[in-house]
């Protein structure tokens, strides 16, 4: 079985090759991808790649880069470190990609972001949240905002804008759950935030009866729960099925219309802070989430508008350089200032993204603009 | 109150962990074989009770249909994947039973997508306000579920001529079947009685967490072998016994310790504690 499977593996990869190779004599530019297609991150890669794709097909749509097609190569990491190095060096020697995107998670961008960067060709993380990544080097750059950024944005929405001030957290035990409870805690003192109780879970816990009891003891006004979709969709249809009636604050790893079918009617009143505006009248952003729909035949989410955005990015930088030679494309990314799906993006002195906050609110089933945070002083990304 | 909440809601998780593991300790107990497929089949019928339940609106029915068929499925699995290896070490059919188990996982993703699926109408959402708990419908009806299932095998395993022969056959096999009990017909059911079982437990979490997912498998695919571990291998009484025990244990972990060590920490510290001090597990063996 194995054997057979490895022919078809061989196979494939070669009439993949000899089509690449086809497709390069007729003039493209290529970009780059990794994101998870198999294993527990599929999903979150499938929306990625699928936003991804879009972002080139309207790309060539509209005539291409100065003339050329562009090409996306999509490489399955698995969401594992282990599998981006290989990757990454495969997409620098084998496909002699200009630029690269990741649609993945942070543990896989931060192995690969090492390996763009030794070879100087441009890399954009579009929604892995971790630190270290764009601490690499100047080649590496990221759409998205980091954990800590979207934890202080979760501090103000619950102590500012809700006016809610004993709060217990629930941390998803991961990079990204810690990330954001830092940034949640790093501001508690500037909006009057007492924290009663923090609990933890793992990824891989789907049912919290313990923890909700607790929850229900300690009778708080609100609480700051970090999550994906399917994690955080039975948290809170089992909070609210206890009779926990108080505000739940997420993140964008809810940001997902799965988050409501899994939740139901829990799921209504729970207010995240992400990066895609349901409600925006901006054009980038509600053509996206049209042409997203129609495509992969399911509601656009985070995770899709984010892997867009950040090929939208790499084209237009492509563009302005003029060229795919790495210092001319790496100067272009540095002086971006594009408006897509997920705001307008520019970067700072080691590539973060600044670009305000969203914060959704599930209304009749369907996550819709409760309001924003633009505050350039909280929401300032670290520059070295 | 919070502990005696705590408490029940152990005990609710025990009786999941309850389902899956005492299919896997049949297996150990009959055939010596580390039975990790289970976990595939326990999320399998997760799939098959979503899937009917959403087709026919009814649970009932789709409890019945999944747990047969993932039932046959067990069977399937006996036959395919350990009958042709029983006379080789133990580890063989062991990754034979790992390759089973992934490949159930890519082949779930492959045909029902990576994000998982939910009910269109989850069933037994409704709350009940039982001696001053708030508890849902699914988990006091996985509760009575699995004290009656499992009470029902007990019975069979002591009553009934199918179940002597069961028993005998786990304590001697070469006796048992000179004396005329066809052993293989016993390995088949007890495939399908532990797989059955399993499916029911797979259905009771999705409606928990209204969510089925291709890695479902992946948490009782390793917890229960640490449960069957702790109950004595093999031995069914201990394995109830270890679920409702590590289901408490876990209760209270992850609220007291859970910022230290997570769920499957809790649960493996607790299990090295436990065969620190009783080597052979909480009961010994058969």
């Amino acid at each position: 079985m194995m054997r057979k499977l490895g022919t078809i593996v061989l196979l494939v990869g070669a009439l993949a090759f000899t089509l690449a190779g086809a497709a390069a004599a007729a003039g493209t530019i290529k970009i780059g991808f990794h994101a998870p297609q198999t294993g527990f991150a599929a999903s979150d890669g499938k929306s990625a790649t699928i936003g991804a794709e879009l972002a080139v097909e309207q790309i060539n749509a509209a005539g291409g880069i100065n003339g050329k097609m562009l090409e996306l190569v999509v490489y399955d990491d698995q969401a594992q470190p282990a599998q981006a190095i290989p990757i990454a060096n495969k997409l620098i020697g084998q496909d002699k990609v200009p630029i690269a995107v990741s649609g993945s998670y942070s543990a896989p961008t931060r192995s690969a972001a090492g390996v763009f960067q030794e070879s100087r060709v441009p890399y954009i993380s579009a929604y892995a949240i971790h630190p270290d990544i764009t601490r690499a080097g100047d080649y590496v750059f990221r759409t998205s905002f980091l954990g800590e950024i979207q934890g202080k944005a979760g501090a103000k929405l619950i102590g500012e804008l809700l006016g809610k001030k004993m709060v217990v957290m629930i941390t998803l035990q991961n990079d990204f759950g810690k990330a954001l409870a830092d940034g949640f805690k790093s501001m508690t003192r500037d909006f009057g935030i007492e924290i009663v109780n923090e609990y933890e879970y793992s990824i891989k816990d789907r049912q919290f009866g313990s923890l909700v009891a607790k929850v229900k003891a300690d009778d708080p006004e609100a609480i700051y729960a970090s999550g994906y979709y399917f994690t955080a969709g039975p948290l809170v249809s089992q909070l609210r099925a206890a009779g926990v009636a108080v505000p739940i604050i997420g993140q964008e790893g809810y940001d997902s219309q799965k988050f409501i079918e899994i939740a139901g009617k829990a799921a209504e009143g729970v207010i995240i802070t992400t990066s895609l505006d349901r409600d925006s009248d901006v054009p980038e952003t509600k053509n996206f989430i049209e042409a997203f729909e129609k495509k992969a035949g399911f509601k656009a989410d985070m995770v899709a508008a984010s892997a867009h955005t950040a090929v939208m990015v790499a084209a237009d930088a492509l563009k302005r350089a003029g060229s795919t030679d790495s210092e001319p494309l790496r100067k272009a990314l540095a002086e971006t200032h594009l408006k897509a799906s997920t705001g307008t993006i520019s970067f700072n002195a080691l590539g973060e993204v600044v670009k305000a906050v969203q914060n959704q609110v599930v209304k009749d089933g369907n996550w819709h603009r409760h309001s924003v945070i633009d505050d350039p002083g909280l929401l300032a990304p670290p520059d070295k | 109150m919070l502990f005696f909440e705590l408490f029940v809601q152990g005990l609710i998780h025990g009786s999941m962990y309850a389902m899956i593991a005492v299919g896997l300790t049949l297996v150990y107990g009959l055939l010596r074989i580390l039975h990790v497929a289970h976990a595939g089949l326990f999320a399998l019928g997760g799939y098959l009770g979503l899937l009917i339940t959403n087709a026919t609106g009814s649970l009932a029915l789709a409890m019945i249909t999944s747990a047969l068929i993932v039932g046959l499925g067990g069977m399937l699995v006996y036959r395919l994947c350990y009958q042709p290896i029983l006379d080789r070490p133990p580890y063989v059919p062991l990754i034979a039973s790992i390759g089973v188990f992934i490949a159930m996982e890519e082949v779930f993703r492959l045909v029902f997508g990576p994000y998982g699926l939910t009910y269109n109408h989850p069933h037994l959402q409704s709350q009940v306000t039982l001696l001053g708990l708030n508890l849902r419908g699914a988990e006091i009806g996985m509760v009575i579920t699995a004290m009656v299932l499992l009470g029902g095998l007990s019975y069979l395993a002591q009553n009934t001529r199918i179940g002597i022969a069961w028993r005998a056959t786990v304590d001697d096999p070469e006796i048992a079947e000179s004396f005329g009990i066809d052993a293989v017909k016993v390995r088949y059911l007890n495939f399908f009685i532990g797989s059955g079982l399993a499916a029911v437990g797979g259905i009771f979490i999705s409606l928990l967490s209204n969510l089925v997912e291709p890695t479902m498998g992946g948490v009782p695919a390793y917890k229960a072998l640490a449960i069957i571990v702790l109950g004595g291998l093999g031995n069914v009484k201990g394995t109830l016994v270890a679920s409702l025990a590590l289901g408490v244990v876990e209760a209270f972990g992850t609220i007291y310790i859970g910022s230290y060590l997570d769920r499957d920490a809790i649960a493996f510290a607790f299990l090295i504690a436990v065969l620190m001090i009783r080597p052979q597990g909480l009961f010994t063996g058969r």
